[in-house]
């Protein structure tokens, strides 16, 4: 009996020994991953590192790393701006997220601050990540370094109600003409404002919902200016530019087209409320959105009426107008991409999930549910990207594509262009008084950052 | 020696929670507010250190463009909040359920809280559907649209400031309501039976007998709500975010919360929110002064000039 016991206790010690070894060989290490997702189209963009992870643990047992991965996903469709903030506080409390998913446009004002970390060195042992389009790396360069991951881009194409056209007299073939009358400079911004014109005078559209930009301050507006001729970065110097001519430019179109051409009455609508019921119930002309939107209308909002297959009856998109006759058309770009904190223990570890989910298979599974464009070089001939429509139409878009600015003050930057700009669509401020406002609040707010051309 | 620590151990925990959650915060928004901390050198600037303060914010503040529309909307919504719905409004309701059947004015007045007791953000988010445009809204649907008044379909971008009247007016009243209306219960019977006796009318009771009684809580109810009104910005917020035009209907407090804590870009001036928040703070002092020299609040806390019963 004494035996016997004696036996039993051995055998707990053995197994208890084992199992400890077994713990002690492999380590787990927690990442978390934090994303702005707009469910459930873009729910990808976190889903993809749950098999990512596994793969990832699999790769470590092959190579014999002792380390397991496990991630910690965090994603909603919070506000850009509170979703920085979050990041800086938590950051600075020592909880911020290893992984962040962001817009390329922070990167600056982060790599500043010392949050991220530059990836050029790391990236060298993931050659997959070689894969993504090469334009798409200048977004995430900030001072001769790559600090992101590109994760997704889009266009912002001007939208048309085709249905609304017809009722003003359009022929299908003048409809299905204007994308390439606007690629080639045929139709220019003022001619598109001319058309919502004589849609509100006809009673077609309500006045102000000739043409219609985004509610608030976005990325959009900048490629307006563009087309107006504008710079907002120096390359020699790498400092912001506000160029005056340009701008007298952009604020007297945005003047004209609330003040004489019955659009513009977009500023300030919410975006559940008003702003997505009004361009996807037929109530605008012309408007600018995101490729991304086109899921959100077919899922959210036009369901009922059939989705994506009344989407193409009804709706068209273009590239944004030429500002003069054979001019060059645009649309802007803003990438999404994969930033890594500063304070993450196990950056490789972070990079080697980060280049898993930059495949064709994570990636277009986030493209396609969410009509995104892909970001890697020919994933529109990958079997599972051609099934939708929309990418593939509107792909030709990112040879006009144009980017915001990596730079710390660009918040600052586009905060006072917008000001004055919702001021000028207002009423309140002329076209010169905008351009005023904006050079004196740049020079006082940013001072020797900013060059005013 | 024990006598005299008692009742500074009875105000001890008064006093931390004042000094953490009040004192300290107040101290270090006071020293925010001489610096440029913001997004961009949040864990770079030394913003304690003296040398790094300076005044430029309310420099800023007072050459700001749109500092007399953002002033302007504040008088207007503090005022007439105030004057329509806080006191007036609350003073009738007070009046009304206090002259008619007492269980039928209780029940009113139940009633009339129950916004109050509503999370703000539910409450809010009823109206904005309430003044949605058609099929939804129903304001549109039931009322505007069969009368052919119109109204256009967004209300809350035609009307911005009717809507941030009437959904902090409905809650605000509820406030003033119970105070009056205790306060008028309140008033022995004798005064109102004996102006009845010598033959006033229902109106000329109120005027010199109740009115006058309830001085007190008019003052209270006129001071306190004046301060409120100028620090909440949450139902405008919710409703309008300032909109819909450039500053349309953006108040103080809505633009401190703004400069340091939102931005599409993500460039939070908490430097700059923190001297907006300051210059509310003394305003809001200067206004209580000023209530209680003009309502001689000193006379309120007098001594009784009769003999203690």
């Amino acid at each position: 009996m004494k035996r016997l016991f004696l036996l039993m206790l051995i055998g707990c010690f053995v197994v208890a020994g084992g199992l400890l070894t077994l713990a002690q060989d492999t380590e787990t290490i927690t990442l978390t991953v934090r994303c702005r997702a707009k469910p459930p189209m873009e729910d990808w963009r976190g889903n993809n590192f749950i098999l990512a992870a596994e793969e990832l643990n699999a790769d470590l047992e092959a190579a014999g790393d002792p380390r397991r991965v496990e991630v910690v996903i965090n994603q909603d469709n919070i506000d850009w701006g509170d979703y920085v903030t979050e990041f800086v506080l938590s950051y600075g409390a020592g909880e911020e997220p290893d992984i962040w998913l962001t817009g390329h446009e922070y990167i600056g004002v982060q790599a500043e601050a010392g949050r991220i970390i530059p990836l050029d060195e790391l990236m060298k042992e993931f050659p997959g990540l070689n894969n993504v389009i090469d334009s798409l790396w200048d977004s995430t360069m900030y001072k001769g370094e790559i600090w992101g991951v590109p994760q997704d881009a889009e266009a912002r194409p001007l939208y048309f109600n085709k249905a609304l056209l017809k009722e003003l007299g359009w022929s299908a073939n003048k409809i299905a003409a204007l994308p390439g009358k606007i690629e080639w400079g045929e139709f220019t911004l003022y001619d598109m404002l001319a058309v919502a014109k004589e849609a509100v005078d006809k009673g077609v559209v309500a006045d102000g919902n000739g043409f219609w930009t985004r509610p608030k301050n976005g990325p959009d507006f900048t490629a307006f200016y563009y087309a107006f001729g504008g710079d907002t970065i120096d390359a020699a110097t790498g400092k912001l530019v506000f160029d005056e001519a340009a701008g007298l430019k952009y604020y007297q179109f945005f003047y004209d087209a609330a003040q004489a051409y019955g659009s513009m009455g977009c500023l300030g609508l919410g975006w559940g409320d008003a702003w997505h019921p009004g361009v996807s119930g037929s109530k605008v002309l012309f408007w600018i959105g995101g490729t991304w939107q086109w899921a959100e209308w077919a899922e959210a909002y036009l369901k009922d009426l059939g989705g994506e297959d009344y989407m193409w009856e009804t709706f068209g998109f273009a590239l944004i107008p030429a500002a003069e006759q054979g001019g060059q058309p645009n649309s802007l770009t803003h990438p999404l991409a994969f930033l890594i904190s500063s304070q993450c223990e196990h950056p490789d570890l972070a990079l080697a999930l980060i280049d898993k989910v930059t495949d064709y298979g994570p990636n277009t599974r986030h493209a396609i549910a969410s009509t995104h464009l892909g970001i890697l070089k020919g994933q529109t001939e990958y079997k599972f990207y051609k099934v939708s429509r929309l990418l593939s139409e509107a792909l030709y878009m990112l040879a006009y594509t144009t980017f915001l600015p990596n730079n710390p003050y660009w918040g600052s930057y586009s905060s006072l262009v917008y000001e004055a700009l919702a001021a000028t669509v207002g009423g309140d401020f002329t076209p010169h008084e905008a351009v005023d406002f904006v050079v004196d609040g740049l020079k006082r707010e940013l001072g020797d950052n900013v060059i005013i051309r | 020696m024990r006598g005299q620590l008692a009742p500074y151990v009875f105000l001890s925990p008064t006093l931390v929670l004042v000094t953490l959650f009040f004192f300290i915060p107040l101290i270090m928004v006071f020293i925010l507010s001489f610096t440029s901390l913001d997004m961009t050198n949040f864990g770079i600037l030394e913003w304690w250190r003296p040398v790094n303060w300076n005044l430029d914010n309310y420099v800023k503040i007072f050459t700001n463009r749109f500092f007399s529309r953002i002033l302007g909307n504040t008088i207007m919504y503090v005022a007439l909040t105030l004057a329509l719905f806080n006191v007036g409004m609350a003073l009738v309701i007070a009046l009304i359920t206090t002259h008619i059947k007492r269980r039928t004015g209780f029940a009113f007045r139940v009633l009339w809280f129950l916004p109050r007791i509503t999370p703000v953000v539910v409450y809010t988010m009823m109206w904005r559907a309430l003044a949605g445009p058609a099929p939804m809204g129903v304001l549109n649907k039931y009322f505007l649209g069969p009368l052919g008044i119109g109204g256009g379909e967004y209300l809350l971008n035609t009307h911005p400031w009717v809507f941030i009247f009437l959904v902090n007016g409905f809650i605000g009243a509820s406030f003033g309501m119970i105070l009056f209306s205790s306060a008028i219960e309140a008033i022995p019977k004798d005064y109102t039976t004996a102006s009845k006796v010598d033959g006033a009318t229902t109106w000329q009771t109120i005027r010199y007998v109740e009115l006058p009684m309830i001085k007190w809580p008019l003052l209270f109810v006129t001071t306190y709500q004046t301060l409120s009104l100028l620090t909440s910005f949450e139902q405008i917020m919710l409703l309008t975010d300032g909109g819909p035009g450039l500053y349309q209907t953006e108040v103080w407090a809505l633009t401190a919360y703004h400069r340091a804590l939102t931005s599409y870009f993500g460039n939070t001036q908490w430097g700059y929110g923190a001297a907006w928040s300051v210059v509310l703070v003394i305003i809001g002092i200067v206004m209580a002064v000023i209530y209680l020299r003009v309502f001689k609040f000193g006379e309120l806390v007098e001594e009784p000039k009769i003999d203690q019963l």
